[in-house]
């Protein structure tokens, strides 16, 4: 896997991990009840890993993370059967062979998310 | 609206280990990722995820129990994997006693199904039964493990 993929999937799952506890009151329930962490310390915590990995992309590829982010939210989708699951539009079958194994910073042609092809 | 769920259903026998070899923190973690028999660049970018989950607060519960969880883009499906370490392990649990019982929840960001949260939940709530530890240590093979799931009907 190309490490700039790498650092894009760590930070999508950590801003998986802060929607949960920002935005989805039942998980910040769980967590708070059944784990007890500190929600806020938590989210503080998230946002500086974010920033630490986003200081590790390179700036062609943080530039184009940074516009995808802002328009389409989701920066980072899989690629599941060929499908885009960020537009829900074919990869044309040369684009998901060559990106099979994930050693390129590639994105979908139609909305521009960088993909990651599930293996 | 929240999935019905059972938990019998999504354990799979391949990815139950009642004796496990680790003996950090770390060590069960990587074990227990491996039950999922993910790619090794996945397993790696799982054990990040499932650590700094652990540094914003330790899953262990209590009474023996932890549910280490996250979600991430390298699972494509809930996946949820149980382990035992009979002499249990320091796991910054939060009454301090050693973990011997492992639940690890992986999901992707964006579930169809929309399944994470009820399992974590009806781990949560399976890991309280009063009697759950002591029938956790008393369990010999997987098939026992998902008896006992559906015995507790969670």
């Amino acid at each position: 896997m190309h490490p700039q993929l790498e650092i894009l999937l760590q930070i999508q799952d950590l801003k998986a991990q802060r929607r949960d506890l920002t935005e989805v009151e039942s998980e910040r329930k769980v967590e708070e009840e059944e784990f007890r962490i500190d929600t806020e310390q938590a989210i503080r915590s998230i946002d500086e890993k974010i920033a630490e990995l986003e200081a590790e992309l390179t700036p062609s590829v943080r530039s184009r993370y940074e516009r995808i982010s802002r328009d389409r939210g989701r920066a980072v989708v899989p690629v599941i059967n060929g499908i885009c699951y960020g537009c829900f539009v074919s990869i044309p079958t040369a684009l998901a062979s060559d990106v099979r194994r994930n050693d390129e910073v590639r994105h979908c042609d139609h909305c521009g998310r960088f993909i990651y092809v599930m293996s | 609206m929240e999935a019905h769920v059972e938990l019998r259903e999504f354990f799979d026998k391949d990815a139950i280990n009642l004796d496990l070899k680790g003996e950090t923190k770390d060590e069960v973690l990587k074990e227990l990722i491996g039950l999922l028999n993910v790619d090794e660049k996945s397993e790696a970018i799982l054990f990040k995820m499932l650590r700094r989950r652990e540094n914003l607060g330790s899953t262990g519960i209590g009474r023996g129990i932890a549910i280490p969880h996250c979600r991430s883009l390298v699972v494509n499906r809930l996946r949820v994997a149980f382990g035992r370490k009979a002499n249990g392990i320091d796991y910054d649990a939060i009454d301090n006693s050693p973990v011997h019982y492992f639940f690890l929840i992986v999901a992707p960001p964006l579930e169809v199904s929309n399944q994470y949260l009820p399992v974590l939940g009806k781990v949560a709530q399976f890991a309280k039964e009063p009697d759950v530890p002591s029938r956790l240590a008393a369990i010999q093979t997987p098939d026992e493990f998902l008896a006992l799931l559906a015995e507790k009907a969670v």
